[in-house]
């Protein structure tokens, strides 16, 4: 039986050593290897005195190491937290205070990133992963991979131990860790391996970082399938045309990104003249997939099936809608129905179910989702709708935030958020989160961020107020908000207005914000 | 050419200050030092600055990875 992660791995081993598990450039691991060089770095962070629980980062780039870092930390019964290295250092140092990381396994290209974090984050206490010395201590891949492994014993996993914590942006200024366990990881693995019938010779493209959730896909359910999975590159991102041709060359079967890459490769990367007669599944999910660039991409790939998959990071997944022909008018499409082992309620405000078609937020329970936040109990019982079956026994929903409604074929349609919360790229961004990073500028007095659609582009604009006695410079804020936020949450552009037009309530109008920066 | 890009790259578009400056030979693209959208930019940059137009197909890795791989390039359509 297998219930927990760590066992994909040994499996997959036993039943296909000499297989591919992932390829990344011209490097590639196998099963065993990958079973082999996980326990040697789980054997180190043991000896380091990892225990149970434990966070551990991981502060890499796409690459082949990846996968070692995920096993390795998993088997020595640590939770992995991913760490993005486009992260500002402050950010970077609060995730690491807040889940109260001390060892970080890393790649030789982040050392610059690492040294400065050391040298300013006194708990840390092991880098493991880089060549070169720091001031605490340092271990190298090379002597990772020279552990022996007689003296170790393979932790006891439970399903219901932890694995991963994702941190996402939170409305307050604070990311948040959405914690998930062996047991949630696991069944989204499981699930997916299920509904999409993934083979050992499938071959699965990732291109999410670790921190995004759909990066489990790549790196449980493909090995769990023991199929082949093909890290991209961060630079193929860059290139559309790069990307396609690895796509074609590496024969891809399974697909799984944000619309965003499959537009580009439609409109910049020259698929029309390359041979994707592989292509079994595209599998989408972060945001709304235009119909029409989706039925464009389908008419060029016909003999795919395409499924449109909803879910936010504290359920992994939830829904999905599959599609074997392109719709055939531009409406959106649905986000569709629940998958296994997961039930839904669409509620009203005051948490009644809502009649059917009628609009509401949806609320969902799963297998897949989350355990908790990490260190806020407050925020996890505020995203929680327990519904009571008998005294000392309920049912617990995950509240999305979603607005969703069934439309005649009893299908989801999302219709969009409740709070400030907003998709920009596939990146969640609470958008005050920007603005309470702008109000930390001193001199600012106000600050309301708005999304401005560019054509077919979407943008963030910042527009403040300010303390006309201070000399305050756009570029000073755009720096400021550069030190202190995701690259992706970073506004385009910020304005600095002498006065916001007010509804009469006195609220900011965003709507003629909006407004005046189109006519700009 | 090569000063004006690396300080294009360090002022402009870097997701954050590079520490120690940054190296023609530097890993542009998997080093964490420019995003997708930064790439972009800077595409448009050397358009402008080198009066050249970047074709689409020669928007690949090859020509984009470093700084001395852009100069190449550069002077390549000269």
């Amino acid at each position: 039986m297998i219930y927990n992660l760590v066992q994909i791995v040994e499996n997959s081993a036993k039943e296909f050593p000499e297989k591919v598990a992932f390829r990344f450039l011209n490097e590639s691991i196998t099963f065993e290897d990958l079973n082999i060089k996980s326990s040697q770095l789980a054997a180190c962070l043991l000896s380091r005195d990892v225990k149970k629980g434990d966070r551990v980062g991981i502060l890499m780039h796409r690459c082949l190491e990846t996968c070692i870092a995920i096993y390795g930390i998993l088997k020595s019964g640590a939770a992995y937290v991913p760490i993005d290295p486009f992260l500002p250092s402050e950010r970077v140092k609060f995730l690491i205070n807040d889940c109260g990381i001390k060892h970080v396994v890393t790649t030789n290209k982040q050392s610059k990133k690492i040294k400065k974090v050391v040298s300013e984050e006194e708990n840390l206490e092991t880098i493991i992963g880089l060549s070169e010395t720091q001031n605490i201590e340092t271990i190298s891949w090379e002597e990772v991979f020279v552990k022996p492994l007689q003296e170790y014993k393979p932790v006891n996993i439970l399903a219901d131990d932890l694995s991963y914590i994702l941190y996402t942006s939170g409305s307050t200024g604070t990311p948040k860790g959405i914690m998930h366990t062996h047991a949630s990881g696991l069944a989204f693995a499981k699930l997916v391996v299920d509904l999409y019938a993934f083979k050992h010779t499938d071959i699965v493209a990732n291109s999410a970082p670790l921190h995004f959730d759909v990066s489990i896909l790549g790196y449980c359910s493909a090995p769990l399938a023991g199929a082949t999975t093909v890290i991209v590159s961060d630079a193929h991102l860059k290139f559309p045309v790069s990307l396609a041709d690895l796509v074609e060359k590496e024969k891809v079967t399974i697909w799984y990104s944000v619309p965003l890459l499959l537009i580009e490769l439609l409109h910049k990367g020259g698929i029309q003249n390359k041979d994707y007669t592989c292509m079994r599944w595209v599998l989408f999910a972060g945001e709304v997939f235009a119909t029409k660039q989706l039925r464009a991409l389908m008419e060029l790939w016909p003999h795919a099936e395409y499924s449109n998959i909803y879910g936010p990071t504290e359920l992994n997944q939830c829904t999905y809608y599959n599609l074997k022909v392109p719709p055939i008018t531009d409406e959106p499409i649905p986000i569709g129905t629940t998958w296994e082992n997961t039930e839904y309620m669409i509620l009203d405000e005051n948490d009644n179910s809502v009649n059917d078609g009628d609009e509401g937020l949806l609320v969902v329970r799963s297998a897949t989702m989350m355990k908790g936040y990490w260190n806020n109990m407050a925020l996890t019982e505020a995203s929680l709708y327990k519904h009571k079956i008998a005294p000392g026994f309920e049912h617990v929903y995950y509240r999305t935030g979603d607005l969703v409604k069934l439309n005649e074929n009893n299908e989801l349609l999302f219709l969009g958020r409740k709070d400030n919360q907003i998709k920009l790229r596939g990146f969640r961004i609470e958008i005050g989160e920007v603005e309470n990073t702008l109000l930390k500028f001193d001199g600012v007095t106000e600050a309301a961020v708005i999304v401005a659609n560019f054509q077919e582009e979407k943008e963030l604009i910042a527009t403040v107020l300010i303390d006309e006695k201070l000399e305050i410079l756009e570029s000073d804020l755009k720096t400021h908000c550069k030190n202190n936020l995701p690259v992706y949450a970073v506004p385009k552009d910020i304005l600095i207005f002498e006065s916001f037009p007010r509804t009469s309530s006195g609220k900011i109008n965003r709507k003629e914000i909006e407004k005046i920066i189109k006519a700009l | 050419m090569e000063q004006t890009i690396i300080k294009h790259i360090e002022e402009e578009l870097a997701s954050e200050e590079i520490d120690g400056g940054l190296e023609a030979t530097d890993d542009l693209l998997g080093g964490g030092i420019l995003d997708s959208l930064g790439m972009m930019k800077l595409i448009t940059f050397i358009e402008e600055t080198f009066n050249i137009e970047v074709a689409p197909e020669d928007m690949v890795i090859e020509n984009f990875m470093t700084v001395e791989n852009i100069c190449e390039y550069i002077s390549s359509k000269g």
